[in-house]
């Protein structure tokens, strides 16, 4: 343990490109492995050996034998569950690990202004006025729609009178989610129907059942392109972080940049909570447990907070589906079961860390 | 000392003395909660005459329910809600949710296992015995006061109640099969909800009432009985305006659901119209049970639903588990090691593998596009019901009610079992009192 501790001590006096790789590599093997495992277990028995085959008679090479059930279980169940987990993750985790450096605040998560009660309001409507039985994909088109109008109604109040300011895009954040989490409140209240208010219930508490390739689809590029950019803007966040006036004297764009990351932090979280729910502490926990182990420089914490977040998911999920097979666990119940005493545990052990974050 | 500082003790003073004066209020107040269970309410000043028990009126007539054939069920326009998973704001059907059922299990195995014998009465019919049924204090005591145990504790009903509430609606179904319909003077919305409702049709008129206490006080009502998931503080609201409350448990039990009947019909001065009420369910359970008890091989069943993208599946412990068991099947869910109504997944169902799939979902909530889904989809393809298309949505409202409606599922499902020893349908509903 003590060496462990000191270990980490030593990475993260390494250069960023070290840290990066070291974190690069174990979150990745962390993710095929935990992949890897995740696509073997099931209610459906489906040796490792099976899995092996049908990726071999992918490529077009001949292996085990296996059944067209299997088959289908792992291709059209098991791996865009998977695969959506991953991507749900990975949006929360770098749109997390970007909040928490452009607010300056360790407890900034990807909800702070109101995407997630916007996205949770949006789909509790759709739900309540029977729109989202319209068709196949309503539920998360409209659940999208409604975190867009959310972040771009929290923006427009800081934004209003030219001045666009951090502080005022925080408070506003704070007051529409509790407005819209009174809306939402409103309308399971007033919702008289059993059958639409269990579904709000379910929708609210974040899950991944009966997730299809049609969802990592439609979530999938815009959660990339998101993250793509955050990526690329991670430097300039390291100068923000400085403050406004030392990133300008540096070459940041400062409002340009920090409106890009706002904005492709608001899509990748509304995306996510379009195709899972709400899925609680993801972008709270992942971030800023990284952040301790790893330190506070955005361009090692974004990509690692991607990849962090997909694993978190991931682990998650595979855990709520086979805890108790057949029957399922919700993810989103999951993962602040997990994820909460964990990260106050985390926070005891390295408060002094946290005071200087 | 200064003038301010003096001002400061004196308003210290001050605001210890009112709060040691609000302490000292509220312990010669009302009752303390710890004096709760064991509370005698008050009866309403018009009903302190003690009053003998009324006799049965054995006259019955047939509600006008809708014909229960799997088939026409699939043509219902509205059917009823699975039980189980989080409680729901403002829900009054208990049979919603998950946890309360199971506990409610644990009575009805209580309850079970003292199941009542039979005795002879005056004219020498033999009649239900009180003896043994669970909530009733002395079941000599055919008079008035009586007391019954509820989960809210020991309860004292001074007189006849005339004027009844139960804002449940297992509670209202099993109160109109024991007392004229203008004693029951209210009921909550979900009871006059077809899509859930065994007894929409007979409350339609009825006003209508929430759990809120003013509401209810405001109705003048003899007796509240209610299930133990009204919030305590409405119970002791209720009481502190001298309205008997009574809080007992409903079964997903078919069995269970007699001695309840029995109680119900003890509170309520009824008691030879529960016995003769429970004679007809047992007639009818016993029957069912002759036929499906011994039949083999027992088909695999599965109860699912499917609420927004999730599939919910009734494992042991559920009603929809108990009706299956008692139609004379076998519940896959529970085959599998599922307790209760839980979540699942498409591939849950393949490894389940039931022969038959049983969809108690209402048709206005997706039943029909759940079960399209399932039969359309290339994953289930190799699962035997899929395969051989059993398929069926049934009526929910049968599947989900916590009173011996559930029955009549039950009754439904084993006709769909085993046709040529069900060939006609069940009875479509029950005796009522006069």
């Amino acid at each position: 343990m003590i060496a462990a501790v000191q270990a980490l001590r030593d990475i993260r006096q390494r250069s960023v490109s070290v840290r990066l790789a070291i974190g690069l590599s174990i979150l990745s093997a962390l993710a095929l492995a935990l992949g890897l495992i995740s696509l073997s277990l099931g209610p459906v028995d489906i040796p490792v050996s099976q899995i092996a085959s049908m990726a071999l008679a992918g490529v077009g090479l001949d292996g085990a034998e296996f059944g067209r059930t299997e088959q289908l279980v792992i291709e059209q169940i098991r791996l865009p569950r998977i695969v959506v987990g991953a991507i749900v993750g990975m949006a929360l985790g770098v749109a997390g690990a970007a909040m928490q450096g452009l607010f300056r605040n360790p407890m900034a998560d990807p909800g702070i202004i109101g995407v997630s009660a916007g996205g949770a309001l949006g789909a509790v409507a759709a739900i309540a006025s029977g729109l989202a039985g319209l068709f196949f994909l309503a539920l998360p088109l409209i659940a999208f729609s409604g975190a867009i109008a959310a972040a771009l109604l929290v923006y427009g109040i800081a934004a209003v009178g030219g001045r666009f300011s951090m502080a005022t895009l925080l408070l506003a954040g704070v007051a529409v989610n509790a407005f819209l989490g009174a809306v939402v409140s409103a309308i399971i209240i007033l919702q008289p129907n059993n059958e639409a208010l269990r579904e709000i219930l379910f929708w609210l508490a974040g899950g991944l059942d009966a997730r299809s390739w049609e969802h990592a689809r439609i979530a999938g590029p815009l959660i990339a392109a998101s993250a793509a950019v955050l990526l690329l803007l991670s430097r300039d966040l390291n100068l923000l972080m400085l403050g406004d006036d030392e990133a300008h004297s540096l070459g940041v764009r400062v409002r340009a940049t920090r409106v890009a990351m706002l904005i492709a932090a608001s899509l990748a979280t509304g995306a996510a909570v379009a195709v899972s729910g709400t899925i609680a502490f993801v972008g709270l926990v992942v971030p800023h447990t990284l952040r301790l182990l790893l330190g506070p420089d955005n361009r090692v914490l974004i990509p690692l907070s991607a990849l962090g977040g997909a694993v978190f998911i991931v682990l998650a999920d595979m855990v709520a589906r086979t805890l108790i097979q057949p029957a399922e666990f919700r993810v989103g119940i999951l993962t602040a079961f997990v994820g909460a005493p964990f990260f106050i545990l985390l926070l005891i052990r390295n408060k002094r860390q946290v005071y200087s974050l | 000392m200064t003038l301010g500082s003096r001002r400061g003790r004196l308003w210290s003073t001050a605001l210890v003395l009112l709060i040691l004066g609000f302490v000292i209020a509220g312990c010669s107040g009302d009752d303390p909660p710890q004096a709760q269970a064991q509370r005698q309410t008050a009866a309403p000043a018009q009903q302190q005459e003690e009053a003998q028990p009324a006799a049965a009126q054995p006259d019955q007539q047939e509600q006008a329910q809708p014909e229960d054939t799997a088939e026409q069920q699939q043509s219902e326009p509205e059917q009823q809600s699975q039980p189980s998973e989080p409680s729901e704001p403002e829900q009054q059907d208990e049979a919603s949710s998950e946890e309360p059922a199971q506990q409610e299990d644990e009575q009805s195995q209580e309850q079970q296992a003292s199941a009542p014998a039979e005795q002879a009465d005056d004219s020498g019919a033999a009649v239900r015995s009180l003896e043994g049924v669970p909530g009733i204090v002395d079941p000599s005591n055919s008079g008035w006061p009586r007391e019954v145990e509820g989960s809210n504790g020991m309860i004292r009903i001074a007189a006849k109640p005339m004027r009844i509430i139960t804002v449940s609606i297992g509670h209202d179904e099993i109160t109109l099969a024991l007392v004229s319909s203008e004693r029951l003077i209210a009921v909550g919305a979900v009871s006059k909800d077809a899509t859930y409702s065994n007894v929409a049709d007979l409350v339609q008129d009825k006003q209508e009432t929430t759990r809120d206490p003013e509401e209810i006080i405001a109705l003048e009502p003899d007796i509240v009985v209610t299930s133990p998931f009204v919030p305590i503080e409405v119970v002791d609201a209720l009481e502190r305006v001298g309205i008997t409350v009574v809080q007992t448990g409903l079964q997903h039990d078919l069995q269970a659901q007699i001695n309840t009947i029995l109680l119900m019909g003890y509170i309520y001065g009824e008691e030879a119209r529960a016995a003769e009420f429970a004679d007809e369910l047992q007639a009818r359970y016993d029957a069912l049970l002759a036929v499906t008890s011994d039949k083999q091989p027992k088909p695999s069943i599965l109860s699912t639903a499917r609420y927004s993208d999730t599939i919910w599946v009734a494992g042991s412990n559920s009603t929809q588990g108990e009706l299956i068991v008692a139609a004379g099947g076998v519940n896959a869910a529970e085959s599998a090691g599922v307790d209760g109504n839980q979540t699942s997944s498409l591939e849950g169902l393949i490894a389940m593998a039931p022969e038959i799939i049983i969809i108690p979902q209402p048709l206005a909530f997706g039943a029909e596009d759940f079960r399209q889904s399932l039969l359309d989809n290339e994953v289930l393809a190799e699962v035997p019901a899929i395969r051989d298309g059993q398929v069926h949505i049934v009526d929910s409202k049968h599947y989900t009610t916590l009173s011996f409606w559930n029955l009549l599922g039950a009754e439904s499902l084993a006709r769909m079992l085993w046709p040529d020893d069900f060939p006609e349908p069940p009875e479509p509903s029950f005796s009522l009192p006069e």
